[in-house]
Parts: C-alpha cells; sequence; structure tokens
C-alpha cells in the first residue's frame, strides 16, 4: 500500500493480447486517467499504456502477436491515445487493429494523402505551411483544408526535429540520462528533468528530502513564470499589439535574469539532479531574487490590468478558437488550455514529491475556452505563481538528498512521475536499474494539447490561426523528441 | 496602453544602450534544425527592448529571399536536411551561415546518431560561429555586430 507522502508507483500488470481492451476499459471505468501508451525497445513487442489518477498509477502492459506485430487499437474508448498509436505504428512497427485508419504521424516518407485527413468538396483548397516559418518558430509543418478564408481542417505534421532522444538514453546510468531529458526542450527544461528524476527515483525506491523538494518546486515555478510571460507576450503578437507583446517581453526578461541569478543559468539548464538539487544560492543572492521578484510582480500586474482593459485587443481574442469542455476532456487535454476550458485539473494540486503546502488553482470568471480564457487562465497563475515562490524564497534555498525508501517495495524496474509544467501535465515513465536505463519514455503537456489546438482551429478563419496556435504556444521540441 | 508605454520607456533607459554602432545593414533569416527552442527563446529577445537588435541595423525577414545569413539552430536532423537547402538555395549571393548554439557546432548534448545528419558544417559551409547553450542574448548580437562590422 502507499503510504501518505509518498508517490504512487506504477502498478504492472501483464494482459493477454485478446483482454487489451477490456483492462483499458476497466482501468477507465474505475476513474483512473490515460496518461500515455509506448512501444518497447527494440525486438520487446510490448505495448504498454499508463493510467492514473495520482493516487494509483496502473501499467498494462501487453505483447503484440502474429507475423506483423498487432494490438487491438483503443482510440475509440481513448480518443487522447490516438497520437500513442500513431507514434507506436510509425517507431515500433506495430499495427493496430480496430482503427478507422493509422495515418502516419512521425513517418514523413508518404504523400499528405496517405498522413492528412482525405478532405473533399466543392472549393475546398490545401493550404501547406512551413516546415521554416516567417518568425522565429520551431520547425513544422500545418496542412490546412480551407474554403475560402475558413479553416475546415489542419492536419499538424510535427517530429521534424526528431532527435531520437528517447533511444539515446537508453543504456545510459540514469544519472546521467538527465541531461537528455532536459535538452528535450529549453522551455520546459525544470518540468521535463524534475519528471525524469521522480520516475527515476520511483524505480530506485528512493525519496528525495524537503530541502530537495523545495528547491525543485522553486524551479517548477520559476519556470512557469517566465513561459506564462512569454506565452502573455506571444499573444499579443499575434493580435499585432506590439507595445503589449514589448512589454511582457521585457518582463519575462527580467525574470530570466532571476533564474540566472539563482541557478546561473537562464533557463535553469543543469539544476534538477537524480536525488537532489544543483543549487544552492546563497543567502544574499536569494535575498535579492525576493526583491527583484517582488517589483516585478507589481509591474506584472499593472502591465496586466492595462492588457485586460485593451478593449481592441479583447474583442480580437474573445470567442476565437473555442475549446469545448467537453472536447477538451475527450481529447485528454491538459494545463492552461485545459483550465481555460472548464477543466479544473493541476498536477499540482496533490503533488507529495514537491512542496505546495496550500496549493489553491487559481480561477478565472468565465472558463469560455477561447483565446481570452487561455490569456486570463495565465494571468491568474502569475499571481499563485508569485505567492509560492515568495513563500519558497522567505525559507531559503538548501542542498536536498535522497535517502533510500527503508521498506519491501524496495526498487522496482519501472517508475513513473508526472510534473504540472508551465504547458500542464508531462509524463515520464523509465524502465531498467540503477546501473542502465532499459527505456525511457516522456510524454509532454505539448504533446497532449496538440490534438486540442487542432481541434479549436476547425471552422475558425485562417489569418487567425497565428493567434489561436499563440494562445497554445505548444512546444514542438518535447514532442519531437 | 500607457503603462505598458511608461514600462517600456523604462526598460529602454535601464538597457542603456549603445546606439553609435550603426555602420551597415543585414538581414537574417532563422531555420530550425531540431533545436531545444532555447536558442529560439534567446534570438527573439534579441529583438526585444532590452537587446534591440535593429538598432544594429541588423533584422529578421520573413523569407531566405531577402536575407543575407541564414541563422541555423538545433543539430540539424535528417528530417530537416531539405527544408535547410532549400532555404539556402532560396537566398541570393553573397551570402553567409551562421551556426547558433552548441548544436548546430556539434558540440551539444549527444541525442540518437541515425536522427541526425548535422552537425552543420557537413551541410553547409559555417561563417560565423555563436557558441553557447544557449548564448545569451548579448552573445548573439556581439556576435552578428562584430560579422557586419568585418564585412562594411
Amino acid at each position: 500500500m502507499r503510504r501518505e507522502g509518498s508517490p504512487a508507483r506504477p502498478r504492472l500488470e501483464y494482459v493477454a493480447a485478446t483482454s487489451w481492451r477490456g483492462e483499458v476499459e476497466r482501468a477507465l471505468a474505475r476513474g483512473l486517467r490515460f496518461r500515455c501508451a509506448y512501444a518497447g525497445g527494440e525486438g520487446e513487442r510490448s505495448w504498454s499504456a499508463l493510467f492514473g489518477d495520482g493516487h494509483e498509477e496502473l501499467l498494462l502492459r501487453t505483447f503484440a502477436s502474429g507475423d506483423v506485430p498487432a494490438v487491438d487499437s483503443v482510440v475509440d474508448l481513448v480518443e487522447a491515445a490516438d497520437w500513442d498509436e500513431r507514434e507506436a505504428h510509425d517507431l515500433g512497427a506495430i499495427e493496430f487493429e480496430g482503427r478507422a485508419s493509422t495515418r502516419p504521424l512521425l513517418d514523413h516518407s508518404q504523400p499528405s494523402s496517405a498522413w492528412a485527413v482525405p478532405v473533399a468538396g466543392a472549393g475546398v483548397n490545401q493550404v501547406a505551411v512551413g516546415p521554416v516559418h516567417a518568425g522565429i518558430i520551431e520547425s513544422g509543418h500545418f496542412r490546412f483544408h480551407v474554403v475560402g478564408e475558413r479553416i475546415l481542417h489542419v492536419d499538424p505534421q510535427l517530429f521534424y526535429k526528431h532527435r531520437g532522444l528517447e533511444r539515446a538514453a537508453e543504456g545510459m546510468r540514469p544519472a546521467a540520462g538527465i541531461a537528455i531529458a532536459q535538452r528535450a526542450c529549453g522551455a520546459c527544461a525544470v518540468t521535463n528533468s524534475v519528471a525524469f528524476a521522480q520516475a527515476c527515483e520511483s524505480m530506485l525506491g528512493s525519496v528525495v528530502d524537503e530541502p530537495t523538494r523545495r528547491a525543485r518546486t522553486l524551479l517548477i515555478e520559476l519556470e512557469r513564470l517566465y513561459n506564462h510571460l512569454h506565452d502573455i507576450a506571444a499573444i499579443c503578437a499575434g493580435v499585432g499589439f506590439a507595445a503589449g507583446n514589448m512589454a511582457f517581453a521585457n518582463l519575462k526578461e527580467r525574470a530570466l535574469t532571476v533564474n540566472r541569478l539563482l541557478s546561473g543559468h537562464r533557463f535553469l539548464f543543469g539544476s534538477v539532479a537524480l536525488g537532489g538539487n544543483e543549487i544552492v544560492p546563497g543567502a544574499p543572492a536569494v535575498e535579492e531574487a525576493r526583491a527583484r521578484l517582488s517589483e516585478l510582480g507589481a509591474d506584472i500586474a499593472a502591465a496586466w490590468r492595462a492588457l485586460d482593459f485593451a478593449a481592441t485587443v479583447q474583442v480580437r481574442l474573445t470567442g476565437a478558437g473555442v475549446l469545448s469542455r467537453e472536447r477538451a476532456e475527450e481529447l485528454g487535454a491538459v494545463g492552461p488550455a485545459a483550465r481555460a476550458s472548464g477543466v479544473e485539473r493541476d498536477a499540482r494540486t496533490y503533488a507529495p514529491l514537491l512542496h505546495y503546502p496550500a496549493f489553491r488553482q487559481a480561477r478565472i470568471d468565465r472558463p469560455s475556452g477561447d483565446c481570452s480564457a487561455r490569456l486570463r487562465v495565465r494571468a491568474a497563475e502569475l499571481a499563485t505563481t508569485l505567492e509560492t515562490l515568495d513563500d519558497l524564497l522567505q525559507g531559503g534555498v538548501e542542498a536536498g538528498s535522497a535517502v533510500q525508501r527503508a521498506n519491501a517495495d524496495g526498487a522496482a524496474d519501472v517508475g513513473a512521475a508526472v510534473v504540472e509544467g508551465p504547458r500542464g501535465e508531462t509524463v515520464c515513465v523509465v524502465e531498467g536499474d540503477g546501473a542502465r536505463l532499459r527505456r525511457f519514455h516522456l510524454r509532454t503537456a505539448s504533446y497532449a494539447n496538440w490534438p486540442a489546438l487542432a481541434a479549436a482551429t476547425a471552422g475558425e478563419l485562417l489569418p487567425d490561426f497565428p493567434l489561436i496556435n499563440k494562445s497554445f504556444e505548444l512546444c514542438y521540441a518535447c514532442v519531437d523528441r | 496602453m500607457f503603462v505598458l508605454l511608461e514600462q517600456l520607456r523604462r526598460a529602454r533607459r535601464t538597457a542603456a544602450l549603445d546606439r553609435s554602432g550603426a555602420i551597415g545593414s543585414c538581414a537574417l533569416r532563422h531555420v530550425d534544425c531540431g533545436s531545444c527552442n532555447a536558442c529560439e527563446h534567446e534570438l527573439t529577445a534579441t529583438l526585444g527592448p532590452a537587446y534591440d537588435l535593429q538598432r544594429l541595423g541588423l533584422d529578421l525577414v520573413a523569407s531566405p529571399r531577402h536575407a543575407d545569413v541564414l541563422l541555423v539552430t538545433g543539430p540539424v536532423t535528417t528530417r530537416m536536411v531539405e527544408p535547410l537547402r532549400a532555404a539556402y538555395a532560396a537566398m541570393p549571393e553573397p551570402r553567409l551561415v551562421a551556426a547558433l548554439g552548441d548544436c548546430p557546432l556539434g558540440v551539444g548534448v549527444v541525442a540518437d546518431r541515425g536522427a541526425l545528419a548535422g552537425p552543420l558544417e557537413r551541410i553547409l559551409h559555417v561563417d560565423i560561429r555563436i557558441p553557447g547553450c544557449p548564448p545569451t542574448p548579448a552573445e548573439i548580437t556581439e556576435a552578428l555586430a562584430d560579422a557586419l562590422a568585418r564585412r562594411a
């Protein structure tokens, strides 16, 4: 049984291929949410899916059977597993039976007729955008099906930045693998490395002490601070509001200098370690950071009031790119994007491995699921983040360490973790032992939200896409890996 | 609006940027070849109020057809080789290639070799090297200003 204050370690259950769908259905009926699914290493033929609610984590595993490895698809039960199955199909050569189609996701060798949703009718045209974009944007391709200016459907074709990071980490020592997890994404470096560290610690049967929990929470909230400021600046850019874009870009710049003061790095690289934290800023640096954040907080509040009352901006955001609560739930959307649609879920509300003693989720008045709501959620969360940071800095930052859990559930060969990053829940699963990682899987919040972004785009005007895209502000790097 | 503009005026006073350096102009085009996105964050920051790249005659342009310098980030994934070559081919001559960050220089964190075609030097001749993980906006600004000064 799980003890209070320690996270649930995933319980691995082997399932016969014939009862795969039945077991997935049972897990969902018990109220567990789909977290991720992944194929085993080369030649393993295994297919695993993680379900959980924070208190209980269940890892179901089956083996693909037949000359061509095949498993029953579950996308009709869990729409959120669509990309996971398509990824495993392209990378692991597993066939999924019972799907209407398994369109290529990572496989770029096929013509658009294979990977884009077929759309037909009078006056339907395709607009191809990317992978190279007009601004400073990550590489990715979008195929819009439009009638006139209106978007019927969009197929994002990502994975241009696929670096094979999961495979690169396999065979490494867990402590060395953290560099790979961190470089998956610069903007989610802390989230991904904390998720990786927690997953490894769960596998190794160790628990980190209070100072490490506090330091990791501090780092996660620093990451959220600059990301939310960046996203608000990006939304302003999306409607051509230069004053807001530049003012929030400058607030973000100030947040980055605080990161550097506390960790030595503007994006907090190298600050998370397995079984501890790598940052121990002296008391003067902590005091100065606290003072700077307090000043920054006042300026953020003033800038947000000005933006909230900029009627020309607000009118462009209202009603644009609506993601309904129902679709957000079905597609497994996470983070601010889901909360803007009224899905009140935040992994920080139950995070025994971090330090959120009195966490209360920021709420907005009208979770209308549009660009306006996604902007307002971030503004509300900034206030919570600044409070958390002030509280943590007041207590100082100390070196931490991990202790081996002194009970029967010692080391296992699988571990998992869920961390609420700036864009939402990021899930990490590792398999192996203390000497070597056999498998590493990272399913970031951006991965969860790309299908939701595509859904919110349907029916909107093509020139609004940059705005809708920026209101989600998803990463490509940690999706492509 | 007034508050936002006032904050910007304050930011520009704090930055106290040197405005004497403008000696020419140079158009930059960015292509992401598999970066972690940190280089993009810092490149975007160079165009903000704290660094103001445009004061030096440097600016990012929307198309490689308008560009003098191709700024490449990332270790160059196999999937980005063709788009990278296409962007380079679309540039008018004379043209320069800049490697932005440790990844295109081949000294970044390792990935699966099978997924990478880089470092950049294997694909295009590199004229400007801007190391760092990521290089700071100040370092990017300095490296580009130096390159412009050398050619002016």
